[in-house]
């Protein structure tokens, strides 16, 4: 049972996008990527408006203080098992944005993160490249809090 | 006005007016009445040791004019000019955040871009501002209930959008009051994309400044990069040699194009016609990929720095940029047709949104959301920069002032930006494209403006002789538009918000900051 909730959900998962405090820069090549040339949906991936309906949480941006605690909720809201993508430099390491006031840090210092991709922003191939690196690794991984 | 009035020669805009405290307000309502499309800019503070100066930049005749005045740091106080002029009420909030200073009369001096639980009297853009151990707990602000509440009436709802919404891409919060279908009332809660860019940039030197402030928006980043060089250009009196201001001016117009595409798609996927969102987004990518071709980079193209730019462009690439901007032009012409007969299109955005002449020039609105209300205002015809003065091009003004016209007039001029790069093309100038310039900034402080793709941007940058500025100001043309949305929506029907709203091309990360 548990090897057919697997299979399903490599070939379907379903992302929701949350910036954090991003510039757009990263957010617009998220969006590039449901667009016709890079066409993700060929690897089931679908854009989820709602958290409690979402597999993996796509985020962009450094966090800001106002947003930690709703990175945060949003990330409680989620079903097990969930996975968590820092997409750019800012969601990675705060990136140039790093030691302001207003801001915490990068994403894994509010939530813990599955996967990283550096970039700013990255390239559309670079996030297709790290989500199907992270799909790939689901076979084995166990999902976040069980580490 | 005798001895409380000083004018100066012109550095800061056309020219710069220094009043005392008490009679800014009687300076500013005679420039304001002289002209009577005349409206606020974006207002500075300055932190000047123990006082707090304050800029207040009009535009008037289609050029700035800075009235500064000063009050003290123990306790800085002036009075509103938000009767004299509604645009300026964020512009005060802002400062009022910021600096601390207390705007007297000001219909609503809440909290702006800072988190609600903020402590107070810290105010981070001082000089002597404590800001490493602020700990902020909550991000809602207490005065709103997250849940949908009706009111006592039990007539108005609260419908709260954001801050996480599947119509807004960044974090943002609108409580909308609803009594049945029509809004009432909106509440806007911004700051929470706010990320301190304006203090970061003292901290750091002016070549690693054009890096920071590019990342302040990554839609319009050549615009931030260009405005704020040209601001540091003009304190250190540099002339960018021509070839340069072409390149520069080729790779404005290129983010001109991919951001009114992404716009003109993204308005589809709000009204609900995603087949308009793909073809408009298949559409954009040979922009970003004349984009990358140029610059090296599809979205922030790190490419203008002070002195010029930092790649030459091939003459090779020429014809290459020339066919495909041959090719979208033609595609052009199809959504052109789509927009102006697709009923569904026009059913869900005429009469939407409708911003009248008059209310536009109030509120101060910059950029295609004026245009589209009939207001002819811009800052690439106004005051030219780089190479625009050279090159001609039709401003594209429309009169119905719906969501429909501002859409439309983006529409036109992603046509007229193609042209603006080939006749840039044609004649480019040859030579070269950057000249050296020293680290250090001599000490003295400028304005300078750009017209984004969301309209003017506006930059001010104080130097103190150093290679670190004393303060950088960026007003975004997204924080001049909001008041629009919010005049706009209410009274209008609930279903009609996003695609009011997405007209007006909003950017909170430019808002923000």
């Amino acid at each position: 049972m548990s090897k057919l909730a697997t299979w399903a959900r490599l070939k379907s998962p379903w992302v929701l996008h949350f910036n954090s405090g991003a510039c757009n820069g990263c957010d617009i090549e998220v969006v590039a990527l449901l667009t016709p040339r890079y066409d993700v949906e060929r690897f089931g991936i679908k854009l989820e408006p709602s958290p409690r309906h979402a597999d993996v949480l796509l985020t962009t941006g450094v966090v800001t203080k106002q947003c930690a605690e709703r990175l945060k909720r949003i990330y409680e809201q989620m079903p097990e098992p969930k996975f968590v993508v820092a997409i750019g430099a800012c969601a990675c390491s705060g990136g140039v944005f790093a030691g302001n006031y207003t801001v915490t840090g990068g994403v894994d210092k509010v939530i813990p993160v599955n996967a990283y991709i550096p970039g700013c922003p990255p390239k559309p191939e670079a996030i297709i490249d790290g989500v199907v690196k992270l799909l790939n690794s689901l076979k084995e991984a166990k999902p976040n809090g069980k580490k | 006005m005798g001895d409380r009035v000083q004018i100066q020669p012109a550095h800061l805009g056309k020219a710069s007016i220094q009043v005392k405290a008490d009679s800014n307000r009687d300076v500013l309502k005679v420039l304001l009445e002289t002209d009577k499309s005349a409206g606020i800019s974006a207002i500075t503070g300055v932190d000047l040791g123990d006082k707090i100066g304050l800029l207040y930049h009009i535009r008037t005749n289609g050029a700035i004019v800075t009235v500064s005045t000063e009050v003290p740091k123990e306790a800085p106080k002036i009075p509103t000019i938000t009767d004299l002029i509604p645009g300026a009420h964020f512009h005060e909030r802002e400062v009022a955040d910021l600096f601390g200073v207390t705007f007297e009369g000001h219909p609503n001096p809440a909290r702006l871009v800072l988190p609600e639980d903020w402590p107070d009297n810290l105010y981070p853009l001082r000089k002597d501002a404590k800001l490493e151990k602020v700990s902020v707990k909550t991000e809602t602000s207490k005065d709103q209930p997250e849940a949908v509440q009706p009111q006592s009436d039990g007539r108005l709802v609260n419908i709260i959008i954001g801050p996480q919404h599947p119509a807004l891409l960044e974090p943002e919060k609108f409580s909308l009051q609803v009594d049945g279908e029509i809004v009432r009332n909106v509440e806007p809660r911004i700051g929470y994309v706010h990320r301190g860019v304006e203090k970061a940039s003292e901290q750091r030197t002016y070549l690693q400044d054009v890096y920071l402030v590019e990342r302040i928006c990554g839609i319009c980043n050549s615009c931030h990069s260009t405005c704020f060089v040209e601001t540091v250009e003009k304190i250190m009196g540099i002339e960018v040699p021509p070839r340069g201001q072409y390149l520069r001016t080729i790779i404005l117009e290129l983010n001109r194009l991919h951001s009114h595409l992404l716009l003109l798609g993204h308005a589809g996927l709000e009204i609900g016609y995603e087949t308009l969102f793909q073809y408009m987004w298949r559409d954009r990518e040979p922009v970003m990929d004349l984009t990358e071709m140029l610059t090296g980079n599809r979205v922030i193209a790190s490419s203008i720095t002070i002195g010029g730019v930092r790649r030459d462009l091939k003459e090779t690439d020429i014809p290459k940029i020339k066919t495909q901007l041959a090719t979208l032009k033609k595609k052009m012409d199809f959504y052109q047709q789509l927009f102006e007969n697709e009923p569904s299109l026009r059913m869900r955005t005429r009469n939407v949104g409708t911003l009248s002449k008059d209310d536009a020039v109030k509120l101060c609105v910059v950029g295609p959301v004026a245009r589209a209300s009939g207001v002819s205002m811009d800052v690439r015809k106004d005051e030219p920069y780089e190479a625009y003065g050279e090159i001609p091009f039709k401003l594209i003004t429309r009169t119905e002032g719906d969501s429909w016209a501002r859409l439309m007039v983006r529409l036109d001029e992603v046509t007229e930006s193609i042209n603006i790069i080939d006749y840039a093309l044609d004649h480019m100038p040859q030579g070269p494209f950057r000249i050296k310039v020293p680290r250090v900034v001599t000490a003295g402080e400028a304005v300078s403006r750009v017209e984004a793709p969301r309209g003017e941007l506006f930059y001010y940058v104080k130097s103190n002789g150093t290679a670190y500025p004393e303060r950088v100001k960026a007003r975004t043309p997204t924080f001049a538009n909001i008041p629009a949305f919010l005049k706009t929506a209410i009274g209008g029907n609930i279903a009609d918000v996003p695609p009011n709203f997405v007209s007006l091309d909003p950017c909170f990360s430019c808002t923000d900051r």
